[in-house]
C-alpha cells in the first residue's frame, strides 16, 4: 500500500517512501512495516535504528483535575514529573508536569488505551462539576520517533546536552529539552531489554529531524528500521 | 555555560532558558499615580545584590522565580511561582464592559 | 632510513624506524620517520630555518617544540597557520613557510628587518593615519605584506561536528600530575576523562628524565588503561573553561562540550625564553625544546651547544645535549653561586666549562641569518648588563634554561588570576576558580615526586568533592621545588637591538619601553598599543618578560602585577570546529510539497515555509494579480498553517481573554469568534488574531505567525503570577489549516462530505463550528482576511495534506488555485486590515492604528490599559494610520518611505500595491492626526527623492460594506 492512500499521514512519509518502506495500515495511517531488509532492520534495532512511529496513537491531558480524572479512568500515573509509566495492556502514561500528561499507545498501536481516554473524555458532559483537565491534541502536534539500540546514548551525545546515558538517565525517566536545537520530549522506555527512546517534537519539524538524526546515525552505522524490527525487540 | 535549576526540569545549561525581567509588584493600575505606573512599566531597579527574577524554561514553557545575585551572578535557589503568588490576583471593577 | 641527525635508540620515543615517510618543505623532497612531526622530521634532516616573521620576515626556527609558539607556523596545503611541531607527519604530505615572497631561503622582503628601526612602535598608528584617506592606501600594501598564510576560498567544507561529554572528574594535563590525579580518581569509580594534546601520555616524564621517566610514564598509563571509569581523549586539546565547569575540548574534527563536576588543572607550563640580541634565529632554542627532539624524537638538535641557564633544570640540559653526541663548548650560569645539583658536578667533573655569573649576550648570526655561528658570553654587571668585553663562541646552537610559566590560562578564562611571585620570580595562581584542584608545575610544583602527589591528592579530593565514595586520602606532597627555577631577570637588552620580548609580533624591548614612555604605562595598555601578547600564542612565550619590563619602566615594580586578560581560546581554532555541524530548524507544513509541486516560491517565516506566490520569479507580479483575482471572482485556497493557535480554556477563561486583549470576550457567544488584538504593558500593538468560543470554558485563539510563542508564554508567565483557573495550550503544529476563499468557496465545500450546516443563516459570517468534512475532524471558521465569502478550515496536522488535495479536487470545476502569501497581502491591504508588524511598529497604540473599536472602554483592566489611558489624556496623537489612494500613473512606494509635511516627517507608507480590485494604487500610511481624514491629500517623499501626493481614503477599498464576505 501506499501512505496516500490513506487520511493520516506520516510527517515525513516522503522520507519512508524514498527507502522503499512497506506499509500496513494502523490507527488510520500507514505505518512503516520494514524498509526491505528485516534481518538487518532487526539487528540495527539493537545497535542503532530509527524508527518513525508518528501515525501510532498518542494523546495528552493538562490542566487542574487531569491525574484524578485519569486515575479514574484506569491509568495508572506515575507519582513524579518527568517519569512515565508502563501500562498494562500496553502503552505508557508520561508525567511531563504535575497536571500534564502524554499517553502513548503501545509500540504496535493495538493498546486501545488512547481511543478509550479520547472517547471518555468527549463524551462527558461539559462544562463538567469538578476539573478533570483539558486534552492536548498530541497526535498532531508531537512527531514521534524511536530511537533504540546500545549505541543510542552515544548517538544522543551529538545531539542533546543532556546526559542521557543508560547509567545516568532511567529506564522511564523523562527529559524535556532541546535536541538539536528543537524542543523534544525524550523518554527512556527500552524494550525487551534493549536500550530505547521515544522522541516526541514539533511535527512541522519531522523532516528536518530524521535527517538530523540519519546523519548523526551514520557514524555508528545506524539506520532507519521499521515498525516490524521494533517488535521483534518486544520479541 | 552556567547551569540554572530547574524547580520542574531540575539542573540544565541556561541556554534552555528564557529570562523574564525582574519579579516586580503591579501596582494597582486603576489607583495608583502616573509616575507609580511609569516607574513599574518602565524603570529597572538594577540592584546590586540578591533580586528574584523570572525564568522560563523554554522547551516545557515552565515560569518559575530564581534568586540571583547581581555583583557575583551567583544563582541562589529556584522555586515555582506557586511559592511568591499564593492567591489569586482580581483586579477592581469601576463597572463591567456594556459589551464584555 | 635514518639522516645525519637521527640518533639511534633508546632516543625516540615516538618513532617507528620501520616506517619511512616522504615528504615535502619548500618543495623539496625530504623523508621522516612515522610517528615523526613535520618539525621533528624537518630538524631530523638538518632544517633549522621552518617560517619567517611576521612583521621583519625574519628567519625563525623551532622555539618550543610543543605547539606553544608560532616560529613553526606552516602553510599545509589549504590550510594556514598549522603549528609543524604539532603536525602528525603523513606520507606524501607538502607543506610550506609562512612570511615569505618568494622562498623562505630567499625572501624578498628580507630586507624589512633592516628597517625595523623607522617601524618602531605604534609606527602604523602614527604615519599611516595622516593626511586623512592615507591608510585606505597604505592597508592594501602592508596587509599583502603582513598576515599570516594564505585562505584558499575554494576549499570544499569538511565535516566537522559537536558532542557532549559528561565527567565527574576532568583532568586537563596528562603529565605526571594529570596521570596521578586521574589514577587516584579512578580508583574511587568516578567518572574521569583525562585531557591531553600529546599523542602518548606521560608530559615531561617523556623527555625531561631520561628513561626513568619513559618507564614510570608508561608504567602510570598502563594502570589507568584499567579503569572502565577513565576515558582517555588525546590527542586533544582544551580551549576554553567556561562558567561552572562547562569545557571547550578539540579532537580531531570535533568540538566537545564537556561538563564536569570538578576539574583537575595539571596542565603543566611553559619554558621561557631570555632576551638578547638576535635571541630569535634558529638555533636559539629551550631547554624543554631540545629535550623533546632528543628523547621524543630522536634528533639531535645541533653539533655545538652553549647553554645558558638560571636554574638546575639547565644542567640536566647539557647532559642530555651531550648524551645526544652534541658538543657543550660552555655553560653559562646567570647565578653567581655554583649550581650545586648532581648533573652540575658530573659535567664539572668532566671538565666542561662552566662560567658563573655569565650570560649570553648576543647570538651571532650565520651567513644569510638562516641559523647562527656564534654565542657572544659576558659576564654580569647588574641587572641585565654585561661588562662589554665578551668572548665569543662558535657554536651552532644556544640553549636557554631560565624559568617558567603555568599554563594557566584555561583557568582565567573562568575568572582565576596568576600574579607576579617576588619570591618565586613567577607568575603564580592566585584566584582560582571554584570547583577546581591544581596540581604539578601549573602551580609552580617543579619537584616530580610533589608533583605526583600533588596530582593524587588533587585526584582524591576531585573525587571526593564529585561525590565519589573515596578511599584512604593519599600521602601529603613534600616540598614543590618552587624556588630557584625563575630566574629574575633574564633580560639583556643591547644597545642595537633585535633584542626580542614578543616572536609573534616582533617586538623587541625598547618598543615595550618605549610603550610606557609614550603614556601606556599599564600592562593592559602596552599589549594593546604595541601587540606584545597579541598574537597567536597569546603571550605564552611573552608575558613574563613583557611584564617584567612594563612593570620596571613604570617604576611600579613588578611585584604582585598581573597578566593581561586571558580569553579563549587557549589555542588557535579552526572555523570548523565553531561553525561545523550546526542545526537549524525548519518548519514544514502538511501541505508543504503540494506547494513545491504546484511550483511555488517559497519564503521563510520564522522557521517556517509559506508559498510567497505559484509561478517563476520572472512572472511575480502577474502570479500575484491572477492568484488575487482568482479569489475575487472565483474561489482560491491559501495555506495558514503556519498561524499561531492556542487553546484557552477552564472556568477563568473569558476573565483570562479579557486581561490578555484589548477587547472584550466575556459576553462573546459560543460558536462564535471574535477579534483579537494584544497590547503591551506599554500600550503597544504586539500581536492580533480571532478567539474562537467552542464553549463557555473553551475558546480556540489564533495568533501570528511569529508571535504566537511569545504570546503563548505571556499567558503562562502571566498567569503564574494572577492564578486564574486556566489552562492554555499551544496546538499551532497540531493543526494544519487552509483558508478557503471567493464567491465559489461554499459551493466547493457543499461538494464535499460535511456534516455542518454551510447556508448563511445556519452558519453566518464569524461563525465557528466544529465537524467533519470527509471524515476528518476539523474546525471551521467563517472569517476571512481576504473580504471574500471563505472559510479557515483547520484540521489535524497528519490529515492537512489528505484535505487540501480532497478540497483542490472538489474545487476543479469551480476554478479552485492555491494563492500564495503575497496575493493575501494585497487581498487585505483591499480590505484594509493590517499586518501586525508590517502596519504597526514597536511603539503603535490601537488609537494610532485606527482601531479604538477594539478595545474595551469598561474593563478594569488589559495588559496595556492603563498605558493607554494615561497617553490618551497626557498627549494629543501624534500620527495615524490611514488608507490612501494614487492616482493611476504614479510609481508604487515602497514600504517605510516617509510621509512628509513641511519639514518635519510624520510617518511612513506601510503598505502599497497596485491593485486591480480596486482600478489603482492603494496603500496605507501613517499621516499626521489633522489629515487623517478622507480626501485630504498628504506628501509621500519617494525612494529617489521625488514627491508625491497621495490622497487619504475611507477603507476598507473594496467592499466597503463587507457585503461579500458575509454572502
Amino acid at each position: 500500500m501506499q501512505a496516500t492512500e490513506l487520511l493520516r499521514r506520516s510527517f515525513c512519509y516522503r522520507r519512508l517512501d524514498a527507502l522503499g518502506a512497506s506499509y500496513a495500515e494502523v490507527n488510520g495511517g500507514a505505518l512503516a512495516q520494514d524498509f526491505g531488509d528485516t534481518k538487518a532492520e532487526a539487528k540495527a534495532a539493537r545497535t542503532l535504528g530509527l524508527a518513525e512511529l508518528s501515525v501510532l496513537p498518542r494523546t495528552g491531558f493538562k490542566g487542574e483535575g487531569t491525574p484524578e480524572w485519569l486515575s479514574g479512568q484506569g491509568v495508572a500515573l506515575p507519582e513524579q514529573s518527568n517519569w512515565a509509566r508502563r501500562q498494562d495492556g500496553g502503552g505508557l502514561a508520561a508525567r511531563l508536569a504535575p497536571n500534564e500528561l502524554l499517553i502513548l499507545d503501545s509500540e504496535s498501536g493495538e493498546g486501545k488505551l488512547v481511543a478509550k481516554l479520547n472517547g471518555a473524555w468527549a463524551g462527558e458532559s461539559r462544562p463538567p462539576e469538578t476539573p478533570r483537565g483539558f486534552p492536548v491534541p498530541r497526535q498532531d502536534s508531537h512527531a514521534w520517533f524511536l530511537v533504540s539500540g546500545e549505541k543510542a546514548a552515544a548517538m544522543f551525545a551529538k545531539l542533546c546536552a543532556v546526559d542521557l546515558r543508560p547509567h545516568k538517565f532511567e529506564d522511564l525517566q523523562i527529559a524535556q529539552t532541546s535536541v538539536a536545537r528543537l524542543s523534544a520530549v525524550v523518554i527512556r522506555n527500552d524494550l525487551g531489554g534493549t536500550l530505547a527512546y521515544h522522541l516526541l517534537f514539533d511535527s512541522a519539524s519531522a523532516t528536518y529531524f530524521w535527517d538530523v538524526l540519519i546523519d548523526a546515525m551514520e557514524e555508528f552505522s545506524g539506520r532507519p528500521v521499521g515498525a516490524a524490527a521494533v517488535k521483534s525487540l518486544i520479541g | 555555560m552556567k547551569i540554572l535549576n530547574c524547580p520542574l526540569n531540575g539542573p540544565r545549561n541556561i541556554q534552555e532558558f528564557v529570562w523574564g525581567g525582574e519579579v516586580t509588584e503591579m501596582p494597582d493600575p486603576n489607583r495608583c499615580t502616573v509616575a507609580e505606573w511609569g516607574d513599574y512599566v518602565f524603570l529597572e531597579n538594577n540592584t546590586r545584590g540578591v533580586i528574584r527574577e523570572w525564568w522560563c524554561h523554554a522547551a516545557t514553557n515552565y515560569w518559575f522565580i530564581a534568586e540571583r545575585d547581581t555583583s557575583t551572578d551567583e544563582i541562589l535557589k529556584t522555586y515555582p511561582a506557586g511559592e511568591v503568588f499564593t492567591v489569586r490576583t482580581d483586579f477592581e471593577v469601576p463597572e463591567e464592559d456594556s459589551k464584555g | 632510513m635514518t639522516t645525519s641527525h637521527r640518533l639511534p635508540e633508546p632516543f625516540g620515543l615516538y618513532i617507528d624506524r620501520s616506517r619511512t615517510l616522504g615528504f615535502d618543505f619548500e618543495g623539496r623532497h625530504y623523508s621522516g620517520l612515522a610517528g615523526d612531526s613535520l618539525g621533528s622530521a624537518l630538524a631530523a634532516n638538518g632544517v633549522k630555518m621552518v617560517s619567517r616573521s611576521f612583521k621583519y620576515h625574519r628567519p625563525r626556527g623551532f622555539l618550543t617544540f610543543a605547539g606553544l609558539d608560532c616560529n613553526s607556523y606552516v602553510q599545509f596545503g589549504d590550510e594556514p597557520n598549522v603549528q609543524a611541531d604539532r603536525l602528525v607527519l603523513t606520507d606524501g604530505l607538502s607543506a610550506s613557510a609562512l612570511n615569505v615572497s618568494g622562498s623562505l631561503e630567499n625572501d624578498r622582503d628580507a630586507y624589512l628587518g633592516h628597517f625595523s628601526r623607522f617601524l618602531p612602535v605604534g609606527f602604523y598608528y602614527k604615519t599611516f593615519f595622516r593626511p586623512k584617506g592615507a591608510w585606505a592606501y597604505w592597508e592594501k600594501i602592508i596587509r599583502r605584506k603582513a598576515g599570516l598564510g594564505n585562505v584558499d576560498k575554494k576549499t570544499p567544507h569538511g565535516y566537522y561536528d559537536k558532542a557532549y561529554l559528561f565527567a565527574d572528574v576532568c583532568v586537563i594535563g596528562g603529565g605526571p600530575a594529570g596521570l596521578s590525579a586521574a589514577l587516584e580518581a579512578g580508583k574511587t569509580g568516578a567518572e574521569v576523562i583525562l585531557i591531553d594534546e600529546e599523542a602518548r601520555l606521560g608530559g615531561s616524564l617523556n623527555y625531561a628524565f631520561g628513561a626513568g621517566g619513559q618507564e614510570r610514564a608508561s608504567k602510570l598509563a598502563a594502570e589507568l588503561a584499567k579503569f572502565d571509569n577513565v576515558t582517555v581523549l588525546n590527542p586533544a586539546l582544551c580551549t576554553g573553561w567556561f562558567a561552572d565547569n562547562w569545557l571547550a575540548v578539540i579532537q580531531g574534527n570535533r568540538l566537545y562540550k564537556l561538563r564536569a563536576k570538578q576539574v583537575v588543572l595539571a596542565s603543566g607550563s611553559v619554558e621561557q625564553p631570555m632576551v638578547f640580541r638576535n635571541n630569535d634565529l634558529p638555533g636559539v632554542i629551550l631547554g624543554s625544546a631540545v629535550q623533546r627532539m632528543i628523547r621524543l624524537y630522536g634528533v639531535r638538535p645541533g653539533s655545538r651547544a652553549v647553554v645558558c641557564t638560571g636554574n638546575d633544570h639547565g644542567y640536566r640540559v647539557a647532559q642530555d645535549l651531550r648524551d645526544a653526541g652534541v658538543e657543550v663548548v660552555a655553560i653559562t650560569d646567570l647565578r653567581n653561586e655554583e649550581a650545586k645539583c648532581v648533573e652540575a658536578g658530573a659535567l664539572a667533573a668532566q671538565g666542561l666549562r662552566i662560567l658563573s655569573g655569565h650570560t649570553v649576550y648576543e647570538a651571532i648570526p650565520e651567513r644569510g641569518k638562516r641559523g647562527i655561528s656564534g654565542a657572544v658570553i659576558d659576564s654580569i654587571t647588574g641587572e641585565g648588563e654585561v661588562s662589554g668585553s665578551g668572548e665569543t663562541l662558535a657554536c651552532d646552537l644556544i640553549v636557554t634554561s631560565v624559568g617558567y610559566a603555568p599554563l594557566a590560562q584555561l583557568m582565567c578564562h573562568c575568572g582565576g588570576r596568576m600574579k607576579y611571585s617576588d619570591a618565586l620570580h613567577a607568575f603564580e595562581l592566585d584566584e582560582r576558580p571554584k570547583d577546581a584542584f591544581f596540581a604539578g608545575s601549573v602551580d609552580n610544583g617543579f619537584d616530580l615526586e610533589a608533583a605526583l602527589a600533588e596530582g593524587a591528592q588533587s585526584g582524591w579530593s576531585a573525587a571526593k568533592t564529585a561525590g565519589a565514595k573515596v578511599g584512604k586520602e593519599p600521602a601529603k606532597p613534600g616540598a614543590k621545588g618552587a624556588e630557584g627555577i625563575n630566574y629574575p631577570w633574564p633580560i639583556f637588552p643591547h644597545p642595537e637591538g633585535k633584542d626580542f620580548v614578543d616572536f609573534d609580533e616582533d617586538q623587541t624591548v625598547k618598543d615595550v619601553i618605549n610603550a610606557v614612555a609614550d603614556g601606556f604605562e599599564d600592562v593592559e595598555l602596552m599589549k594593546r598599543y604595541t601587540t606584545v601578547g597579541m598574537g597567536p600564542s597569546q603571550g605564552r612565550n611573552s608575558a613574563l618578560n613583557s611584564v617584567r619590563l612594563t612593570n620596571k619602566a613604570n617604576g611600579r615594580g613588578v611585584s604582585g602585577s598581573t597578566t593581561t586578560t586571558q580569553r579563549p581560546p587557549f589555542k588557535p581554532e579552526s572555523f570548523g570546529h565553531l561553525a561545523g555541524r550546526s542545526f537549524d530548524p525548519e518548519r514544514l507544513t502538511a501541505m508543504h510539497h503540494r506547494h513545491v509541486e504546484a511550483g511555488a516560491q517559497m519564503m521563510l517565516a520564522g522557521a517556517w515555509y509559506r508559498p510567497a506566490y505559484y509561478g517563476r520569479k520572472a512572472d511575480r507580479l502577474a502570479c500575484i494579480e491572477a492568484e488575487a483575482r482568482n479569489v475575487r471572482n472565483n474561489v482560491g485556497m491559501i495555506d495558514v498553517s503556519t498561524l499561531g493557535g492556542l487553546e484557552v480554556r477552564g472556568p477563568d477563561a473569558a476573565e483570562f481573554m479579557n486581561r490578555m486583549y484589548t477587547w472584550a470576550y466575556k459576553k462573546q457567544k459560543v460558536g462564535r469568534a471574535r477579534y483579537l488584538l494584544m497590547s503591551d504593558q506599554t500600550g503597544a500593538v504586539v500581536d492580533d488574531g480571532v478567539a474562537c468560543r467552542f464553549s463557555e470554558q473553551e475558546f480556540y485563539v489564533t495568533a501570528t505567525t511569529g508571535g504566537v510563542d511569545g504570546v503563548y508564554r505571556a499567558m503562562l508567565r502571566w498567569n503564574a503570577e494572577w492564578r486564574l483557573k486556566v489552562d492554555v495550550a499551544n496546538v499551532t503544529g497540531a493543526y494544519a489549516g487552509f483558508n478557503i476563499a471567493g464567491p465559489n468557496s461554499r459551493k466547493v465545500l457543499e461538494k464535499l462530505d460535511c456534516d455542518m450546516d454551510l447556508t448563511a443563516e445556519g452558519f453566518p459570517y464569524m461563525g465557528v463550528r466544529e465537524g467533519r468534512i470527509a471524515g476528518i475532524p476539523v474546525r471551521l471558521l467563517r472569517v476571512g482576511f481576504v473580504g471574500e465569502l471563505g472559510y479557515e478550515i483547520h484540521m489535524p496536522a497528519s490529515c492537512g495534506e489528505a484535505l487540501w488535495d480532497l478540497v483542490m479536487e472538489a474545487g476543479a470545476e469551480f476554478g479552485i488555485k492555491p494563492f500564495g502569501v503575497e496575493a493575501q497581502r494585497l487581498l487585505r491591504l483591499e480590505k484594509g486590515h493590517i499586518i501586525i508588524g508590517q502596519d504597526t511598529d514597536g511603539l503603535t497604540t490601537p488609537a494610532e492604528a485606527d482601531m479604538l473599536w477594539a478595545v474595551g472602554k469598561k474593563k478594569p483592566f488589559f495588559i496595556g490599559k492603563r498605558s493607554l489611558d494615561i497617553m490618551a489624556e497626557a498627549r494629543p496623537l501624534e500620527r495615524k494610520l490611514v488608507g490612501f489612494t494614487l492616482p493611476g500613473d504614479s510609481p508604487v512606494p515602497e514600504e517605510c518611505v516617509l510621509v512628509i509635511k513641511g519639514d518635519r516627517i510624520v510617518g511612513r507608507v506601510t503598505s502599497a500595491a497596485r491593485s486591480e480590485a480596486c482600478g489603482g494604487i492603494v496603500g496605507m500610511a501613517y499621516v499626521a492626526p489633522e489629515d487623517a481624514v478622507p480626501g485630504k491629500s498628504f506628501n509621500i517623499k519617494l525612494e529617489d527623492g521625488a514627491y508625491i501626493y497621495a490622497t487619504v481614503a475611507s477603507i476598507p477599498f473594496y467592499d466597503p460594506d463587507g457585503k461579500r464576505q458575509e454572502l
